[in-house]
């Protein structure tokens, strides 16, 4: 167990060309001890780059990395004590299940005791108790990977356990226990581990801080709440929550109030240092009411259709050319084509050059 | 029925004798012909007293193809594993071109390299020896080895050896404790071939020896003289396939499966 300082960390696959194209571009983050963090981005966005330069399989082009202050950017994979698990299950075929889940131990020449203790204690915690001296090749895809994820918590002295994609071959009902164990494992070992996903809900549920990628850029790090109600960018917006925060072009009409298809919407965001009026309003669609009268920041909405989502109704209206989205509680009944929604002051984002103003 | 019946005239023919072959035609032994074990007889009996004494030839081919054999895959799997995992650069060299220069070796006709292996052999004192022979055909079956086993490697995912180092492994443990051990199959595929094509060898072997060493296809063919011994020559093409198809059986189960068949994921 280890802080893990990533100093100024950045990484392009092809160094020796005139401008190259970075897969990471440099940036610096501290993961604290004993923290879970979830990496959300979508494919491509660098998130696998990063996990594999703090296990040492990628050396970064630029920048440090630092266990407990301790420089380990040239450290070699195997001197760095990290545990990774990778998105599809690899095992070791010629081992039974038992060998496998004891292999980074007994590399590391730990006792036979102390071995025997952990693949029990882990396999008990990964339902592999009964498998333990079948062949591992004889496993099915879910409980292989099931292998991986214990041989990657196997080791209590780790720095931190690296996941990258890990349930993705398991079956939703076994994903919600699993993460439900790790956690249940970072808090009892006080294990620094770190999931790789692009699902926002993975990630929501599992991780305390949440690192969102886009483009080789960290876009935002923060709580659940934070990402949810303060995206830092549009993209953040948009990639986090279901659906994706409505984002409406618009023009700022005064200090703390903006203009789109000729609608005034007042805002909490002071606008009077904004040098581009020209900016974007992003509201949730969770925060958007149903309202009975007419007042400030409600607009009228032609209701374009109403989808029953068992738990929520989410209603899909035109202004002018906008498309708007608001979620409602399902009880609420939608009679007229012509809707009042009321979008609160509090909520409403405003975004300036895909940035939120603050 | 292709495969079989050649064998069959084989093992019939070298029970016959001069007679049954030359007079008229016969199959059924005892009715068409009284079986003989002239045929068998001469390969083990020393020129001395008539026969031809394949025995010691047979052991120098035994010996030759199972060294070369051997060493070629040893060599053969650490240089495609290394052309598998590492990149290369070398000018404009890459990989792919120096796995096609192991190739290329085999794309050669024979005749080209035997002037230079002769002078070779000869200027090391090697000619005519067991030792020359080996170093020549680790020559002939290092590239099948490396072309196969860069191909198994290929297909065993990278991600493979990532683990083992993490698991704590250096790349050497990596490579001996992790990926040689799933790459068993390959390794059997590259041996059967090397075997194959060590043991059916024939024209090195008539080149680069003389009176001191023999293999089996040379002394096979000097059999054959002013009157053909189709018995002794049957004979003779029996026990000399027998090896192969020992090993193919004992392999078999590996041909089929000459990749990983999925097993890694």
């Amino acid at each position: 167990m280890a802080k893990i300082d990533l100093s100024n960390i950045s990484h392009t696959y092809n160094p020796n060309v005139e401008n190259p194209t970075y897969a990471l571009n440099p940036f610096s983050m501290t993961w604290k001890n004993g923290d879970r963090y979830a990496i959300l981005g979508p494919s491509g966005c660098g998130k696998t780059t990063m996990l594999n330069i703090v296990s040492g399989l990628v050396r970064p082009s630029g920048g440090k990395i630092l266990f407990d202050d301790k420089d380990v950017t040239d450290l070699i994979t195997e001197s760095r004590n990290i545990a990774q698990v990778f998105q599809f299950p690899v095992i070791y075929n010629t081992m039974t299940v038992y060998d496998n889940l004891a292999f980074p131990l007994k590399c590391r020449d730990f006792s036979k005791k102390k071995i025997e203790e952990r693949v029990q204690s882990v396999s008990e915690t990964l339902n592999l108790s009964s498998f333990l001296n079948m062949p591992a090749r004889k496993l099915t895809a879910d409980q292989k990977q099931l292998i991986s994820l214990g041989r990657g918590l196997v080791r209590e002295d780790v720095a931190a356990v690296l996941m990258d994609e890990p349930l993705t071959v398991i079956d939703p009902d076994l994903k919600f226990r699993l993460r439900r164990s790790l956690k249940e494992i970072n808090e009892q070992y006080k294990t620094t581990l770190v999931y790789v996903t692009h699902d926002q809900n993975e990630a929501m549920t599992f991780a305390d801080n949440i690192i969102v990628m886009d483009q080789g850029e960290i876009v935002q790090v923060g709580l659940p709440k934070d990402l949810f109600e303060k995206p830092k960018t549009t993209f953040v917006g948009y990639f986090i929550g279901s659906p994706a925060m409505n984002l409406f072009s618009s023009e700022v009409s005064s200090n703390n109030s903006i203009k789109f298809n000729n609608l005034e919407i007042n805002t909490r965001t002071d606008l009077s240092k904004i040098k581009n009026k020209k900016v974007k309003l992003g509201i949730r669609s969770e925060f958007i009411k149903i309202a009975n009268e007419q007042k400030d920041n409600v607009v009228n909405v032609k209701v374009i259709r109403v989808e029953d989502f068992g738990n929520f109704k989410l209603i899909t209206g035109k202004i002018g050319d906008f498309e708007i989205k608001s979620k409602v509680e399902r009880e609420i009944p939608i009679s007229s084509d012509n809707l009042k929604l009321y979008l609160p002051a509090d909520k409403c984002c405003i975004y300036s050059e895909d940035k939120l103003i603050q | 029925m292709f495969v079989v019946a050649p064998f069959l005239w084989a093992l019939s023919t070298s029970f016959k004798d001069f007679q049954s072959v030359n007079s008229k035609v016969t199959y059924i032994p005892w009715v068409d012909y009284e079986p003989s074990l002239e045929g068998w007889k001469v390969l083990i009996k020393s020129p001395a007293k008539g026969g031809v004494d394949i025995v010691e030839p047979y052991f120098n081919s035994i010996f030759v193809t199972c060294t070369a054999s051997v060493i070629s895959i040893v060599l053969g799997t650490l240089a495609a594993y290394a052309l598998s995992r590492f990149t290369f650069k070398a000018g404009f060299v890459r990989n792919n071109d120096i796995t096609f220069f192991f190739i290329s070796q085999r794309i050669m006709p024979p005749i080209v390299l035997s002037i230079p292996f002769f002078i070779f052999l000869s200027t090391i004192g090697l000619l005519d020896s067991l030792i020359g022979l080996v170093v020549v055909y680790i020559v002939l079956l290092m590239p099948i080895a490396v072309w196969i086993m860069v191909d198994f490697f290929n297909r065993v995912p990278k991600e493979l050896d990532e683990t083992a180092l993490i698991d704590g492994c250096n790349p050497y443990q990596a490579f001996y404790k992790v990926v040689l051990p799933n790459s068993i199959p390959g390794l059997i595929v590259a041996g059967m071939f090397c075997i194959i094509f060590g043991w059916i060898d024939f024209f090195f072997a008539f080149i680069l020896t003389f009176t001191e060493v023999q293999l089996l296809p040379v002394k096979v063919v000097a059999l054959n003289s002013s009157v053909t011994p189709w018995w002794s020559l049957s004979a003779s093409a029996l026990v000399s396939v027998a090896p192969l198809i020992i090993v193919a059986f004992i392999v078999e189960r590996y041909l089929s499966k000459g990749n990983l068949s999925g097993a890694l994921k």
